[in-house]
């Protein structure tokens, strides 16, 4: 067990080095990114040439309070748009998708590390070139000097793939909103030159929609995973940037740092977490070797009692006693932590390494050093040896008279224990004070239990949430199955096609909200019709945890907030506050509170949004008729996507996670397995003079293994149930250790997580019911006649 | 018909060097009623008689019939079943259950075997005195009262044949006596035959037969008047 926990402490700790390290090349190394530090997103339509450089030269020029200086301020174009990729059938098929028009690439450039087989070729060059993004690349097959067919609302393209790369938006690859790595050929991103861009989009030259901007050095900013504010400095600055921005030009904006970058800050807090978990993981499993080392001593010293009171007869010291029962702990330690480090350097790490590889598709390399290791080990070989002391000091302290008397062993049964029990049959009141009879061995088995359970349980738990998210939220409760983007102004289009296909449709309108004297930003979303899960006949429905649905045209607006963002900022049912439309403060009172959603969402009436921000639709819900198709789509709208692709990204990620899902669970079974034979057994040892008592005076094989299994079966569901208990609670614990203003998830009690662990602690305690029937069996009555006799 | 019969019974041992003869041949008949003492040195047989008539061991060879049946050998089950059905053990270090009270030491072996019966139980204890311990746990009462608890065990079932093993062993002479009194008693009023293995020649005072062994063989076989 201890090499186990050294195994495990490697492994995770290796996979927690490796992100560190790939966080760092990618965003701060020498052939890094250059990412930027604050971003300023035109939120409805895209500026032009001259627009963009007078916002940059006003930012450079007019900036005075803040001692940050602009380095850099660069335009770019990013765009939603689809990829029209035809399978080897011949069959078309749509992928959604988002493209990156690059004019200098000082700042946010493509990555593309040069001694990774998952990056190769060259930058766009030209306005018929693209770097297609690895993920994609893989996913697809798609391979350098392959022509795609792109798209972004006015036509198809064609493109030469001259590279493949990474990009800082989507080192994560997971479509706007969704969280879960997309699924090969549902989601697909490209880095072009900006003219290339501008072909596709059929937009005039030097126009953009995000302003990059690079600050001199590399400020710190307010991460999301803490309460404490670091880039007060760099707030202060996007203040002034704001105030600028606003008085340049008419479109609302919205300005960001790293932490609105999801997939930067979703890699930087996964890295963060790692790095805090894996000395958790391995004190965890230390502790519980270290349980079963105590118990197994205290039994040992049990055994040899009568050797420790021949030796303390003999004048043998007490303190002469302790270091053997001190050795041995150490001894199992270094012994567990060799086997533990071998075993995590050349299997675990690698393998997990690999593994996250495949399921990021991301380059990461392998994170084991020398400190890796004299942590772990140190962390293990302390508690392991911790363990021993008790049993070592137990042992010095053991009376001969009292050993040689048997006195020792006498453990007067508990007077309350038995009237408890009093009214049942002896056969089961014997059972439940024998289970009981070393409480604080009990408790820590169901203490060592507990903690194996919290390994892999946290694992059926989250998994068990997510599923209940993402299938639930999306699969049953949405009644939507295209998604689709449109210009703001051109929604006609898809409005017409719809119509034609007889097929239903909802507007709908995006758009970011902010908070007042506050960097973050919420997803505002106006729809046309809002219902709940319970009466849901809307599009996209909502399930409300709180509160009722807002009424349209009221003033204050009324709103709903999703629950994260109800516990991060603290606002309530019936609260009067302020929020940000672009510049404009507007008065918001919020009547309900929603939950399942991931990232930070706030519902309005369409209208009402509209009303705020000037725009009536920023995409359209489509419900497609039985059999329905989305040809002709695609030469409508800027980009879509589509619902099942979602439930499909979600479940590969479930297939790709089954591997690590039955190793940690494998894991958790063995370190069960372990500790309960192990006290069972040590039960078991301990009756044998009982079950030989009873054996001699007739009782018959099966009269005792039924009292035995009765006995397994209570151990087993008091185990498993305290097992699932903790591992809910320890769940519920390090999620919320997690959760922050992008990701925020709850996870909810579940019956079937909850049976699962109470049925697999049960059945290893039920399976020691044979193995006890064995022991008896193969019992010398004669032998044990004799030892009864003497 | 004698309760036991046993004839030409032999069980040896086979050790490293040499095979060791526990029982040389024992010729045994013991009728209902009767209260034996099987005394003789250390090593010479009576432990091994006693397990072999508990049909706790396997004799080498040899016949051994109870109420004129064969007993069962080599099968576990059938030895239990047998034991349950037509022995009681008391054993020299009492062996009671400490987690049960003096009640349930009782009630577990009827539960165990026959089914659970209270008042049998209660009326076992009064018959050995302890009718006021009954609720106690054997840690709190004295040693001569916890073997009379393992007769009253050993009875619960209603053996045919009670065996016991050095049972006053481990106690002083006044409460062996107490003991025995108590054993001779219960196994009147139950009408139980006993078969007792000791040291102490002063148990033949307790006794209507004295069998005495010397490696593994019967050197003597008495009637006495008890």
């Amino acid at each position: 067990m201890v090499a186990v926990g050294v195994f495990a402490g490697i492994t995770f700790g290796a996979y927690a080095n490796g992100v560190v390290n790939l966080y760092g090349e990618i965003y701060d190394g020498d052939d890094g990114v250059n990412l930027p530090d604050v971003w300023v997103e035109n939120s409805i339509s895209t500026w032009n040439d001259s627009t963009s450089e007078n916002l940059c030269n006003s930012l450079s020029n007019e900036i005075v309070e803040s001692d940050l200086t602009i380095q850099n301020c660069e335009p770019r174009l990013i765009l939603r748009g689809l990829m029209y990729h035809s399978e080897n059938s011949g069959e078309e098929e749509l992928i959604p998708g988002v493209w990156h028009g690059i004019d200098e690439g000082e700042v946010d450039s493509v990555w593309m590390p040069t001694e990774s087989e998952l990056s190769s070729g060259r930058l766009a060059a030209t306005e018929t070139e693209i770097v297609l993004d690895s993920h994609a690349a893989l996913g697809m097959e798609i391979e350098i000097g392959e022509t795609l067919v792109l798209g972004a609302g006015h036509g198809k393209k064609h493109y030469t793939v001259v590279g493949i790369g990474f990009h800082s938006q989507h080192m994560y690859f997971s479509q706007e909103g969704l969280m879960l790595p997309a699924d090969p050929g549902t989601y697909v991103t490209g880095y072009m030159t900006d003219t290339g861009l501008e072909r596709l989009a059929n937009l005039e030259s030097g126009s953009s929609n995000r302003l990059l901007i690079d600050i001199t050095g590399t400020p710190d900013y307010d991460l999301q995973s803490t309460d404490e504010n670091e880039g007060e400095e760099l707030n202060a600055l996007m203040s002034e940037i704001e105030i600028i921005v606003n008085s340049n030009n008419d479109d609302p904006s919205s300005i960001y740092d790293r932490s609105g970058i999801e997939s930067v800050e979703f890699l930087r807090a996964d890295a963060d977490g790692a790095g805090k978990t894996f000395p958790y993981v391995t004190g965890m499993l230390a502790i519980v070797a270290g349980i079963t080392i105590f118990l197994s001593l205290q039994r040992l010293i049990q055994s040899q009692a009568r050797e420790i009171a021949v030796l303390r007869t003999l004048g043998i010291p007490k303190k002469s006693i302790m270091p053997g029962y001190l050795i041995a702990p150490l001894f199992i330690g270094t012994i567990g932590s060799v086997l533990g480090t071998i075993l995590g350097i050349y299997f675990g790490a690698p393998a997990m390494l690999e593994m996250y590889s495949d399921l990021i598709g991301l380059p990461i390399s392998m994170g084991v050093g020398f400190d890796l290791v004299v942590e772990i080990v140190t962390i293990a070989l302390v508690i392991v040896m911790l363990s021993g002391i008790r049993p070592a000091w137990q042992a010095s302290r053991l009376q001969p008279l009292e050993v040689f008397r048997g006195y020792h062993e006498v453990k007067l049964s508990s007077r309350g224990l038995q009237k408890v029990t009093s009214k049942l049959p002896a056969t089961i009141g014997l059972s439940v004070r024998s289970s009981l009879r070393k409480p604080v061995r009990l408790a820590f088995t169901f203490f060592a239990v507990g903690l194996s359970m919290l390994i892999f349980g946290s694992m059926v738990f989250m998994m068990g949430s997510m599923e209940d998210m993402m299938m639930g939220g999306v699969e049953e409760n949405q009644n939507w199955d295209v998604l689709t983007y449109v210009y703001p102004g051109d929604e006609g289009a898809v409005i017409e096609w719809a119509e034609n296909n007889s097929v239903e449709y909802e507007p709908m309108l995006t758009f970011p909200i902010g908070l007042q004297n506050d960097t973050r930003e919420l997803q505002g979303y106006g729809l046309e019709k809002l219902s709940t899960v319970d009466d849901g006949d809307a599009m996209m429905v909502i399930e409300l945890k709180d509160g009722s649905l807002p009424l349209q045209g009221v003033s204050p607006l009324q709103i709903l907030i999703d629950e994260g963002t109800s516990i991060f900022i603290e606002w309530n049912i019936g609260d009067k506050q302020t929020v940000m439309v672009g510049s404009t403060p507007i008065d918001v009172e919020i009547v309900g509170i929603t939950k399942g959603e991931i990232s930070r969402t706030m519902y309005f009436h369409r209208s009402d949004l509209a009303q705020l921000v000037g725009i009536e639709t920023t995409s359209i819900l489509l419900q497609l008729p039985e059999g329905g198709d989305i040809g002709g789509l695609a030469d409508v709208t800027i980009g879509l996507v589509i619902k099942q692709d979602m439930i499909q990204s979600f479940e590969s990620l479930l297939e790709k996670q089954q591997e690590m899902y039955i190793a940690v669970e494998g894991l958790g079974i063995i370190i069960a397995v372990a500790v309960l034979f192990n006290t069972l057994l040590m039960n078991l040892s301990e009756r044998d003079t009982e079950l030989a008592t009873l054996r001699v005076l007739g009782a018959p094989m099966n009269k005792l293994g039924t009292m035995m299994f009765w006995e397994h079966l209570g151990i087993g569901i008091i185990g498993g149930v305290l097992g699932a208990i903790f591992a809910y609670f320890g769940t519920v614990a390090m999620i919320s250790s997690f959760v922050q203003w992008s990701f925020f998830m709850t996870i909810k009690p579940q019956i079937l997580p909850v049976l699962y662990l109470v049925g697999i602690v049960t059945f290893i305690s039920i399976a020691l019911t044979p193995i006890g029937m064995w022991r008896i069996k193969k019992m010398d009555l004669v032998e044990k006649v004799k030892d009864l006799s003497q | 018909m004698a309760l036991v019969e046993i004839s030409e019974m032999e069980r040896h041992y086979v050790m490293a060097s040499e095979t060791v003869k526990a029982l040389d041949g024992i010729n045994l008949s013991i009728n209902k009623g009767e209260r034996i003492i099987l005394l003789g040195p250390s090593g010479s047989g009576k432990t091994t008689l006693l397990n072999c008539v508990a049909a706790l061991d396997n004799p080498t060879s040899g016949e051994y019939k109870f109420e004129g049946q064969e007993v069962p050998r080599g099968h576990s089950e059938q030895m239990t079943s047998f034991r349950r059905d037509n022995i009681g053990y008391v054993f020299q270090f009492f062996n009671l259950l400490q987690d049960l009270t003096v009640l349930e030491n009782i009630l577990l072996i009827q539960e165990l075997s026959s089914g659970r019966d209270k008042k049998r139980a209660v009326e076992l204890l009064s018959l050995v005195g302890l009718e006021k311990e009954v609720d106690r746990f054997p840690a709190e009462i004295s040693g001569g009262q916890q073997q009379r608890v393992a007769i009253a065990r050993s009875l619960a079932k209603s053996p045919k044949l009670l065996l016991g093993d050095e049972l006053t062993g481990n106690l002083d002479s006044a409460t062996s006596t107490k003991v025995m009194e108590v054993l001779v008693k219960a196994c009147e009023a139950e009408e139980i035959t006993v078969i007792m293995v000791t040291h102490d020649e002063s148990l033949a005072n307790y006794a209507t037969r004295v069998i005495r062994l010397d490696s593994g063989k019967i050197i003597s076989d008495e009637k006495v008047d008890n």
